[in-house]
């Protein structure tokens, strides 16, 4: 899917036609250079092969055990019974289901760009060569390895409670709304806030490619006269807009999954009044509490697929926006 | 991350049945604090001593963790052979083919049923067989903050009734303590089915819910109104608390629990908490019932004899009674009961038994997915006192789950 639409890369992407494009090396090799290849395949597949163990056992016979369970009425102590689509229908009947699909799309859709967001600022601001800049981005990493422990996820619940820190400080400013956490219309907030800090791994990502960007389009819009805004429009964001696509990408995709945060704000409740019921959170609850585990795999599978589809627009989508160097466009 | 864990830890347990030196091991798994475990502990090792051949494996969690945890095992047909369990679960379990009917065990000789307190032995009968033996008998009670009562001049007695109740909530909330009267129950399943037992009616029946929507309608228009009028903490409040309860949080006066929750409720405040009578419709009935904590047997097990004796040695054993007293509640067999000599919190919690001793009522049924229902109850009513649902539709909703929780 994506080769696609990327077009040729100058990207260290396909080492081995790249080398036979490349000017005379190892020109000398011909017809045995393909026998070469296919050992050296055999080779590759024999180095991957506790990875692919690993995937076969691990991860592709659950899922597909998990794909025939969908079809079945499955309580985890009698055998499955085959109840072909009701659990899908049964799904989208489901107020509960409803709402875990609007929490989580909330989340995505207002945590995924603030968080990109605060992750291309630090970045731009961290790119620049000054001294002690190697400290400022361990630094700001740092909220990154700490902050999927659930230490800080309890830690954030204490913050955003009545009469804690964030209620205190925003009556100062005469904002009387309580703690974010009990009230239903604002624990979602919590979360997307907890995420936001956690910008560490795409601002890395987003640190290597600014860095990637020729010194000399700088110069020469420059001369051209273009100021720092007019540069950063021009000049910074075509050239990163892969690594935007990238991140954006990743954190999607990574977004539809949040689960632990949230457990651990609601306090394993999901609420009030379900505001943090997110869709890995009703998958557990009806798969572990209630056990019902067909229809639990079948909520797996419809996420799987809607994850799918929003990684298939996005890379859909990238021919209109995303700008790769050397290309056409 | 936690499905990976609970998963390894599954797997992990799973060497447990062979022993070493002819020993028999058999696994042991429970529910609750740390404190109740120090105590467990210490009966376990009393076990082992008089039983030398009996090896018994330990393993405990906080109360939602622990039904994720046997879940994920017994499905993986690896659950603890012998196990803490509740009136709330004898029929889910069974109808799941879980539990060891223990009837055998009896006629065999291996487990007694005399000595019982209160005809507890039958609390564990299902459908004729013996899915569970008590070790404590507990019922329901209103813990309530002395000072704040006496400072409203309040006074709980006997036979009071929900209007002198609401009454007094009404005083408290709107005297100079900056409490609300009660913490609030639209949402406490056990107390709705104390108001409906004394209306003859009940939460549960055998196979379904005992109450119409409309009574349903009642009680939670009422509970919001109540909430709105500030006597009750707000749901927002309570909701935050959580787990700390919000009489122990001191954001209320008072609130309804099992009287064994005495013994938490006075470690977590300094405030000064004692447990009065419930309030009664009629004068007379209290609705109120003895629940008990049990020791149930896994039907999978491959030391039933083993179990048998670990269950009587726990619930008939004198030193058991005295060193984990009323932590699961009131002993159940008349030698635990009179080798422990209750003292300070658990000398208040017997002498309450004694005060309702003559209002206990025979327990009525929870069915299989009871423990589903009561779970949307609280989820529902707390939606409804919050605001985002309003009470009829929070209604429908709880009725459309119970059905589907009770007919699966």
């Amino acid at each position: 899917m994506s080769d696609a639409t990327a077009g040729p890369r100058k990207r260290p992407g396909s080492p081995r036609k790249g080398a036979g494009k490349g000017a005379g090396k190892g020109a000398g090799k011909g017809v045995s250079g393909r026998r070469l290849g296919r050992r050296e395949n055999l080779a590759g597949y024999l180095f991957l092969s506790p990875w692919l163990a690993g995937l076969v056992l691990l991860t592709a016979g659950p899922a597909l055990a998990s794909l025939y369970l969908s079809f079945t009425d499955y309580n985890l102590f009698d055998s499955p019974q085959w109840i072909g689509l009701d659990n899908f229908s049964d799904m989208f009947a489901d107020p509960r289901w409803r709402k875990s699909v609007e929490v989580t799309l909330q989340y995505v859709a207002i945590g995924t760009p603030l968080k990109l967001l605060a992750a291309l600022g630090a970045a731009l601001l961290l790119s620049s060569r000054r001294r002690g800049q190697a400290f400022y981005r361990a630094a700001f990493y740092a909220p990154s390895l700490v902050g999927a422990s659930v230490s800080i996820a309890i830690v954030w619940r204490a913050i955003f409670s009545d009469d804690a820190i964030v209620d205190r400080t925003q009556r100062l400013f005469g904002v009387d709304i309580g703690g974010w956490v009990g009230n239903p219309d604002t624990s979602i907030y919590v979360l997307v806030a907890l995420t936001m800090w956690q910008f560490g791994a795409p601002m890395v990502i987003f640190l290597a490619g600014l860095h990637q960007i020729p010194r000399e389009l700088y110069e020469a819009a420059e001369v051209d006269g273009a100021g720092p805004w007019r540069r950063f429009v021009s000049v910074t964001l075509p050239m990163l807009s892969p690594v935007v696509f990238f991140n954006l990408l990743l954190e999607t995709i990574h977004s539809f999954q949040v689960f632990a945060s949230a457990l651990v704000v609601s306090n394993g409740r999901w609420g009030p009044a379900d505001s943090l019921l997110v869709y890995t959170g009703y998958l557990y609850e009806q798969g572990f509490v209630n056990l019902r585990m067909g229809y639990a795999s079948a909520m797996a599978w419809t996420l799987l697929l809607s994850v799918g589809l929003v990684t298939a627009v996005l890379f859909w989508s990238q021919k209109k926006w995303v700008h790769y160097e050397g290309s056409e466009r | 991350m936690g499905l990976v864990a609970l998963g390894l830890l599954a797997s992990g347990c799973g060497s447990g049945d062979g022993g070493s030196g002819g020993k028999t091991e058999i696994r042991y798994s429970w529910w609750g604090a740390q404190h109740r475990a120090d105590l467990i502990k210490k009966t376990i090792a009393l076990f082992e001593k008089k039983h030398p051949d009996i090896k018994v494996k330990a393993d405990f969690q906080e109360y939602e963790d622990f039904w994720k945890k046997f879940n994920t095992q017994a499905a993986g047909g690896n659950p603890p052979d012998v196990f803490q369990n509740s009136h709330a679960f004898l029929r889910k379990y069974d109808k799941k083919n879980v539990l060891l009917d223990l009837k055998p065990q009896v006629e065999q000789g291996n487990l007694k049923t005399d000595d019982f307190r209160n005809g507890l032995e039958k609390a564990g009968e299902v459908d004729g067989k013996l899915l569970g033996i008590p070790v404590g008998a507990n019922t329901f009670g209103l813990f309530y903050n002395t000072e704040e009562y006496k400072k409203a001049g309040v006074t709980p007695k006997d036979g009071w009734t929900w209007k002198d109740y609401y009454a007094g909530i009404e005083k408290i909330s709107k005297g100079s303590g900056k409490l609300a009267g009660d913490s609030g129950n639209a949402s406490v399943m056990y107390l709705y089915d104390l108001v409906l037992r004394q209306q003859d009616k009940a939460f549960f029946t055998e196979d379904g819910l005992g109450f119409s929507k409309a009574d349903l309608k009642k009680w939670w228009a009422d509970n919001l109104r109540r909430t709105k009028a500030g006597h009750f903490t707000s749901p927002k409040k309570v909701q935050q608390a959580r787990p700390k309860p919000a009489l122990s949080g001191k954001l209320s006066a008072g609130e309804f629990s099992w009287d064994n929750f005495l013994v938490r409720y006075t470690s977590e405040t300094d405030a000064s908490i004692d447990l009065a009578p419930i309030p009664t419709t009629d004068g007379k009935r209290t609705g109120q019932y003895l629940s008990s904590l049990m020791l149930s047997g896994s039907a999978r097990t491959k030391h039933r004899a083993e179990v048998a004796k670990f269950i009587d040695f726990m619930v008939h054993d004198p030193e058991v009674g005295k060193i984990m007293g009323y932590d699961r509640g009131v002993l159940a067999t008349e030698p635990q009961f009179e080798a422990y000599r209750p003292k300070g919190v658990d000398k208040e919690i017997a002498d309450y038994e004694e005060r309702v001793k003559d209002r206990i009522e025979p327990i009525t049924p929870h069915p299989a997915g009871a423990d589903i229902v009561e779970a949307a109850f609280l989820r529902i009513g707390d939606e409804v006192l919050i605001g985002s649902t309003s009470v009829d539709d929070g209604v429908d909703k709880f009725f459309s789950e119970a059905e589907t929780a009770l007919g699966s």
